[in-house]
């Protein structure tokens, strides 16, 4: 029982930075826009949380410049599909570049740095609940952000005015057109607002998560982040759960390899990428595509 | 048709020097701000790469891999599929000609050894660009989302691997595989590190061209990249033509992974080539899926990259700024290049 509750409540403190990247990048992709750039915008967040919490000492001014700057990284990346009508994916993909090396220039000052950033919080009452209140509420700000976020954006996505304007935006942009919108006003805004969650799951990763910096400290999690999308069919609790379900294959590792147990935690990375290739299937079967019909248009024909 | 939409004759010769230079100023002032001298850095960088015989060899060592891993984007782009496993494909590439050259091919001699590494290479890149095809024509699953899911699984089945049987116990605790036998290695150019790498990849390039232009098959090719109901109107298996290209895209997605190990590092490493197939996806964007101008744009990214080594040697500044020339000048092309090579 101790094993179970470890490994959920660390899949939860790991799958947190995904999660943010991933319920930003739904509201994106719900627009019809798909920014691989996501990785940019969460290097961008992560450096510039962890310099300005070095700097000030308060974590706060990390988080919301964070958020900023993730925000400015997407907002390029905006411009270029939205107003210069480029490749997404080979603009994601720049964009995704142009972070890496940006971050790692500016941020080779900060290696080796440790700041105390955001600590756990035991939350009074809840945390005492057993097996629950360990898994649950024994985490950063951050995370239990994060968790008040995803009901947020289900209400703003599916019982909102601006919510079925911005899904509309992403299946029949001629629809927002005749309401009187602007397809890609609208666009712009979704993409800097995912470009933001991004920053701020970055933010979460460098001071809340590990409390220090390295050179490409997401790995990759930014795009996982915007392959999660998919797994969870654009849908943005299903989203986070995707995000614990990585964040629960990489505790489960160092849960069992803690323990003495010694196998290839390699096999175990690859249950999340492998799972969203059988969900993509399945779901195909059933005839029913949840994919916005302005990304089938980036995807090609079918 | 085709060279229309070639990036580069959309534009007049000004345009482009604009551009060049425009990016040149930008990039200028930022290294300016940061201390350093941008002309003595843009001579350093152009002395490192194209100012001496050394220098042009690393620049072709470097493109090599990235003209492979276009190819592999170009060649199912040809029947209108978007395919990112160019990263995925040369790491199963690599690790498949590895577990060739470690149990199988050991102490063959070169002759026979070295084609039977690149077969296996091509081999591996093929099966691991099969599971996306049979996932395309069998369940209709899109082909841009399983090959950048498979990159991942592919990355870790290398690690797996590597850190597991395939690990050199001479490697003092690296996760490093045993080193390939001399027998094995691609042959170099007398006293330098280039090796016949860039030769095979230019051929592929070249072979590509011809029967994409100038076949049957490759007409056929691009009925179905131009409009899939009038293929399958005249006949053309669709589906057919769809799973082939893809696999022949992994296969030299393969092969770019086997000459990297082969020709330079002689042993398989977990980073082996990692972003490689990124590049190589921009690479083929920018020259518009031609197969002929990929060659080009592979080299100005290698160019980068190996002038970015540079500059860490001679001005201290850290490495990593070249990526952010690099993403700057992508940046710029894709906004300026107005649904270019779409």
């Amino acid at each position: 029982m101790i094993f179970v509750t470890e490994v959920l409540t660390n899949a939860i403190r790991a799958g947190t930075a995904v999660g943010y990247v991933s319920v930003g990048e739904v509201i994106g992709q719900r627009s019809g826009v798909i920014n691989l750039g996501a990785e940019g915008s969460m290097l961008a967040g992560a450096l510039t949380a962890f310099a300005l919490t070095a700097w000030t000492g308060n974590p706060w001014y990390g988080v919301m410049c964070g958020g900023i700057s993730g925000a400015l990284m997407s907002l390029i990346h905006a411009f270029v599909v939205i107003t210069r009508n480029a490749n997404q994916l080979a603009t994601g993909l720049a964009i995704m570049f142009f972070g890496q090396g940006i971050t790692a220039y500016f941020g080779s000052s900060y290696v080796n740095l440790q700041i105390s950033g955001f600590e756990p919080i035991a939350l009074p009452f809840l945390s005492d609940i057993p097996i629950i209140g360990s898994i649950f509420f024994h985490h950063d700000i951050l995370t239990y952000l994060s968790m008040l976020m995803v009901p947020l954006v289900w209400v703003f996505l599916f019982s909102t005015k601006w919510g079925v304007i911005l899904r509309a935006t992403g299946e029949r942009d001629e629809v927002v057109y005749a309401h009187g919108k602007s397809p890609n006003c609208i666009r712009y805004m979704a993409v800097v607002v995912g470009g933001f969650f991004a920053g701020v799951g970055g933010a979460q990763l460098s001071i809340a998560f590990s409390h220090s910096w390295m050179e490409n400290i997401t790995q990759g999690r930014g795009l996982i982040g915007v392959i999660l999308v998919i797994f969870a069919s654009w849908r943005p609790e299903r989203a986070m759960l995707g995000a614990y379900l990585f964040g629960g294959s990489q505790a489960l590792i160092v849960s069992l390899q803690g323990r003495g147990y010694n196998f290839s935690s390699f096999l175990l990375f690859m249950i999340p990428y492998i799972l969203t290739i059988v969900v993509l299937v399945m779901v195909e079967r059933t005839g029913w595509n949840p994919m916005p019909e302005a990304l089938k248009k980036v995807f090609g024909r079918g | 048709m085709l060279a229309k939409r070639v990036f580069f004759n959309k534009y007049s010769i000004g345009t482009k020097i604009t551009m060049a230079l425009g990016i040149c100023i930008v990039y200028g002032v930022f290294l300016y701000t940061q201390g350093a001298n941008p002309f003595l850095i843009y001579y350093e960088m152009f002395q490192a790469t194209f100012g001496n015989v050394y220098g042009i060899g690393e620049v072709a060592i470097k493109a090599t891999p990235f003209i492979l891993t276009a190819l592999a984007v170009a060649i199912p782009a040809r029947v209108g599929l978007i395919s990112v496993g160019g990263e995925g494909q040369l790491a199963c590439g690599a690790l498949s000609s590895t577990f060739a050259a470690v149990y199988i091919f050991k102490d063959m001699p070169s002759f026979i050894g070295i084609p039977m590494l690149l077969l296996a290479g091509a081999l591996g890149g093929a099966l691991w660009a099969v599971v996306p095809g049979i996932l395309k024509i069998v369940a209709r699953v899109n082909e841009t989302i399983t090959t950048l899911l498979l990159n991942y699984v592919a990355f870790f089945l290398v690690g797996y691997f590597i850190y597991g049987i395939l690990k050199s116990p001479d490697a003092y605790g690296w996760p490093f595989s045993p080193r390939f036998s001399d027998s094995l290695r691609l042959p170099t150019l007398e006293g330098t590190r280039i090796h016949i790498g860039i030769l095979i990849a230019v051929a592929v390039a070249i072979i590509v061209w011809y029967v994409t232009m100038y076949t049957h098959l490759g007409f056929r090719m691009r009925v179905v990249g131009g409009n899939v109901k009038a293929a399958k109107h005249s006949g053309i298996i669709v589906e057919r033509m769809q799973f082939v290209t893809l696999i022949v895209g992994g296969a030299v997605g393969g092969l770019a992974g086997i000459i990297e190990v082969s020709g330079i590092e002689g042993h398989l490493r977990p980073m082996t080539g990692v972003g490689y197939g990124y590049i190589g996806f921009l690479v083929a964007w920018m020259a518009g899926n031609h197969p002929l101008l990929i060659i080009p744009f592979a080299i100005l990214l290698a160019a980068i990259s190996v002038g970015g080594n540079a500059l860490e040697m001679h001005s201290g500044l850290n490495s990593s700024i070249v990526l952010i020339l690099m993403g700057f000048i992508l940046i710029v092309i894709l906004a300026i290049g107005k649904r270019g090579g779409k």
